[in-house]
């Protein structure tokens, strides 16, 4: 018999997860990277899901080991509960943060877009001070950066100059040379810092590939996504972009698509700022938001993608990034270059790569940082190929390092392919 | 995005499935939740252990045991795949395992009897070679070895347990335990972390030195926990058999499986290696139906619900593991058909107080049709082209029975055949 209480006591289905649903199995324990490679970091199960049902807003944090949390969010990806875990250790390694401040070094490197902004300005002497070991040491010294990271090289043209100098110069080449679909697509390109002051060429070669599947791209206004202040304990810093890009990306036409090919700018958008961050409107932004091969391959299965590749004769290995398995959307570089004849592509399936963003940049970080991507790169030497693709460009430059090969972006071989440099 | 067959599910009973389809030439999908009970609950592949469950009686013959509760019970989720799916799908599964490098044995004939970490005797059919000279129908005496710090084995409480259980106490059981290098006792480990240790060989070598100047007896075997290397079982456990000098077995411990997760994790690398594409973190829900065909499902991804439209899907859902129903106050659903599975009139009803006894929430699940498309209330399929294996399916509790390994594959194996049917 059912009774009168037990009918008002809904029998609506609780579809978020709360911290009640970990079951303590410890699947994220035996998944996480920096678990698997330090005896000092007790997991994220503990950190997590255990520590949250004793934290209280009004006490002051327990941080002890936070800070080895490099943010990868495997733990996530594992759960057969679907606990945001990540998200309760960033919620109070921020609090945490928040009541005994942040370092020089974290305040910076969160501050990733205006360290980019002056490192473009400044590029040839950015660029000769970041190769030079007197001034690593002195780096290292004072500030925290490890002296053995290599750091990224910065432009003095920007993304964003480059794109609005062309659309002045000469209007954009002509749409839909190699168009197939009959639909008028537009998209708005949030190409990110990386592109902006160290990978132009990535940006220029989205743009290419886009424009030559008869896609218009336009590139609106955008801030830094905050994704380097979210793993630097700055939510609010990461809340004021979001806030802004929100606004910003909220303002598109309806209809207009927002692509990132940045996998980790990208996750910001489509989940993070309506998550994490709490920003309203963030939802409707994030299902507007897709990763730039995802998007080619929605096209390739709605017949509107140009196939007509030339062949590229080589041989690469693909490393799938933490943060791409966070979408939820499989591995479309894999499916997409697959469809390019004379390209033999080769998953390296040994996990995190260790850098996650600005975490092995870190003096106090950097060993434990190449030790997680130890099996790696023994994994790339290996297998004895010339070439790494990634989606995510941290990835690429830990990759570089700790193995010694060259890296690109997927959309590289597809823009060879297409023809272009 | 569009698949041939989309195979949701990461267990045993999905992965044989995938396999399956992999194997007949077909594209399938994977769609992965997070971490099944592979990684959890098992060690073996249990086929049948006990003829009902409440038999106390070990079944010698699996095979001959499973075809005779078919011809008792005709709603079995065994009788529903049918003998064939088990015997196939075992050939594949033990095909398979030595194709991705691992080293298991056994037969559908024949049960080992091996012991548990508390010492009493299981009865399992398709083991790991590791585990092998546990078997208590062999009569060498066994040694429990455990290490000092680790709380998830107890060689005494083994050892007691097993000495009163076994052929009526007439063979020798002792315990030792020693110190691990390098690891101060005072601090809280895991199996995990003990597996990763043993895959160096300095450790391994140094622990082996050990156990032989503990262990008296030169004739025994050495029961320990299952901690053998996380990876590559199959060299560290010979490597450390030779250097302690005795046969060595290994003992399934408490959650988290290191024998399950060296399963998992080596033949999910081993789909994808072969050219599977596995989607992480999109757990799958709502399907439409139109014409009596499922056209698509949708996968939570992040920022968006994805489409997946396949020709044919095998859901693997795992039910109390995976959270695949949604349980409210009275009812439980399905997230794909949003189906009542069962009705209560209180959340008891679905437990048994006796942590022991069957539990009711086990059999939840869709009834299914011969060819193991869910039905609704009237026995009609749902969708045509959808398939239901393992643990999704109604009356499917394998645990008093100890035929979790075996009802996942014939399941699995039979939804497969019918997904290409379709």
């Amino acid at each position: 018999m059912i009774t009168e209480d037990l009918e008002t006591f809904s029998d609506t289905v609780e579809e978020e997860h709360p911290v009640e649903a970990c079951t303590k199995c410890t699947a994220c324990n035996t998944v996480c990277p920096v678990a698997r490679s330090t005896e000092i970091f007790r997991g994220p199960k503990f950190l997590g899901p255990e520590s949250e049902r004793y934290r209280d807003q009004q006490e002051a944090t327990v941080t002890a080991g936070l800070d080895l949390c490099s943010g990868c969010k495997l733990c996530e990806v594992t759960c057969p509960s679907q606990v945001s875990i990540q998200e309760y250790i960033r919620r109070a390694q921020n609090k945490g943060a928040r009541e005994k401040g942040r370092t020089l070094r974290d305040w910076l490197l969160g501050h990733t877009r205006l360290l980019s902004r002056f490192g473009s300005l400044t590029a040839p002497l950015a660029n000769f001070g970041n190769r030079n070991p007197f001034f690593r040491l002195l780096m290292e010294r004072f500030v925290g950066i490890h002296r053995r990271r290599p750091l990224p090289k910065y432009q003095w043209l920007t993304f964003e100059n480059w794109f609005k100098r062309r659309n002045r110069q000469n209007s954009p080449p002509p749409l839909g040379e190699g168009r197939v679909g009959a639909t008028r697509r537009t998209v708005a390109y949030f190409y990110g810092c990386w592109v902006d002051f160290n990978e132009r060429r990535l940006g220029q070669q989205v743009v290419a590939v886009l424009e030559r599947n008869g896609i218009e791209v336009i590139v609106p206004r955008q801030q830094c996504c905050g994704i380097p202040a979210v793993v630097n304990s700055n939510t609010d810093l990461a809340r004021k972009y979001g806030v802004e890009n929100v606004r910003r990306l909220s303002m598109l036409p309806e209809g207009v698509d927002i692509i990132a090919s940045s996998t980790s700018c990208g996750l910001m958008l489509k989940h993070d700022y309506a998550h994490l961050l709490e920003i309203p409107g963030a939802e409707a932004v994030g299902a507007r938001v897709y990763d730039i091969c995802e998007y080619l391959w929605m096209l390739h299965e709605a017949g509107e993608l140009d196939v007509d590749f030339q062949p590229v004769d080589t041989r690469v290995l693909y490393h799938a990034p933490c943060h791409l398995k966070s979408h939820g959307i499989g591995y479309p570089a894999m499916r997409l270059l697959r469809l390019i004849p004379g390209v033999r592509v080769e998953e390296v399936d040994e996990g995190c790569c260790g850098i996650s963003g600005t975490y092995g940049v870190k003096v106090e970080k950097y060993d434990l940082s190449m030790k997680i991507g130890s099996r790696l790169f023994e994994a790339v030497k290996a297998a004895g190929s010339d070439s790494v693709l990634a989606d995510c460009e941290t990835c690429r430059m830990q990759v570089e390092h700790g193995a010694g090969s060259r890296s690109a972006h997927p959309i590289d071989i597809l823009a060879r392919a297409y023809g272009y440099r | 995005m569009k698949c041939d067959v989309a195979v949701v599910g990461s267990g045993l009973a999905a992965l044989v499935a995938t396999r399956t389809l992999q194997r007949a030439g077909r594209d399938p999908v994977l769609i992965w939740p997070g971490l099944s009970s592979l990684y959890f609950l098992y060690a073996t592949v249990d086929v049948l252990g006990y003829a009902n469950a409440s038999s106390a009686q070990p079944v010698e013959e699996p095979a001959a045991g499973v075809r005779q509760l078919i011809a008792q019970n005709p709603d079995h989720p065994y009788a529903r795949a049918g003998l064939a799916a088990l015997e196939d799908g075992s050939s594949l599964l033990l095909e398979w395992l030595r194709e991705a490098g691992f080293n298991w044995q056994g037969t559908l004939n024949r049960n080992l009897l091996l012991p548990t970490a508390l010492g009493t005797p299981k009865p399992s059919c398709l083991v790991p070679t590791s585990m092998v000279a546990g078997d208590l129908q062999r009569d060498e005496p066994i040694a429990f070895c455990g290490f000092d710090g680790y709380q998830d084995f107890v060689p005494e409480l083994a050892a007691s347990n097993l000495s009163g259980a076994w052929n009526g106490g007439g063979r020798t059981v002792t315990a030792v335990r020693v110190s691990l290098p390098g690891i101060k006792p005072d601090r809280l480990f895991t199996s995990i972390d003990l597996a990763r240790n043993f895959e160096d060989a300095t450790f391994r070598r140094e622990v082996a030195g050990r156990l032989r100047l503990a262990v008296k007896d030169s004739g025994a075997r050495l029961g320990m926990p299952a901690v053998l290397g996380l990876t590559h079982d199959t060299d560290v456990h010979a490597e450390f058999e030779k250097e302690c000098g005795h046969p060595v077995f290994e003992i399934p411990t408490l959650p988290p499986s290191v024998l399950g997760l060296r399963l998992f994790d080596r033949l999910r690398r081993h789909v994808q290696e072969t050219g599977v594409e596995m989607i992480w973190a999109a757990p799958a829900h709502d399907a439409e139906v139109a014409n009596g065909r499922c056209l698509r499902i949708h996968l939570k991804s992040a920022g968006r619900e994805q489409p997946l439209e396949a020709r044919a899907y095998v859901l693997a859902l795992e039910d109390a593991v995976d959270g695949a129903w949604r349980a409210g106050a009275h009812t439980v659903r399905d997230p794909f058909f949003h189906q009542v599975l069962a009705q209560h009139a209180t959340p008891a009803e679905r437990t048994d107080e006796s942590l022991f006894a069957p539990q009711p929430f086990a059999t939840v699940g869709y009834p299914v049709s011969d060819r193991l498309q869910p039905v609704d209330k009237d026995g009609h399929p749902l969708a045509s082209n959808v398939f239901v294996a393992g643990g999704g399916m109604a009356g499917y509790d394998p645990t008093g029975i100890k035929a979790r390994g075996g009802m996942a594959i014939a399941t699995g194996y039979r939804a497969a055949q019918e997904a290409m049917a379709a």
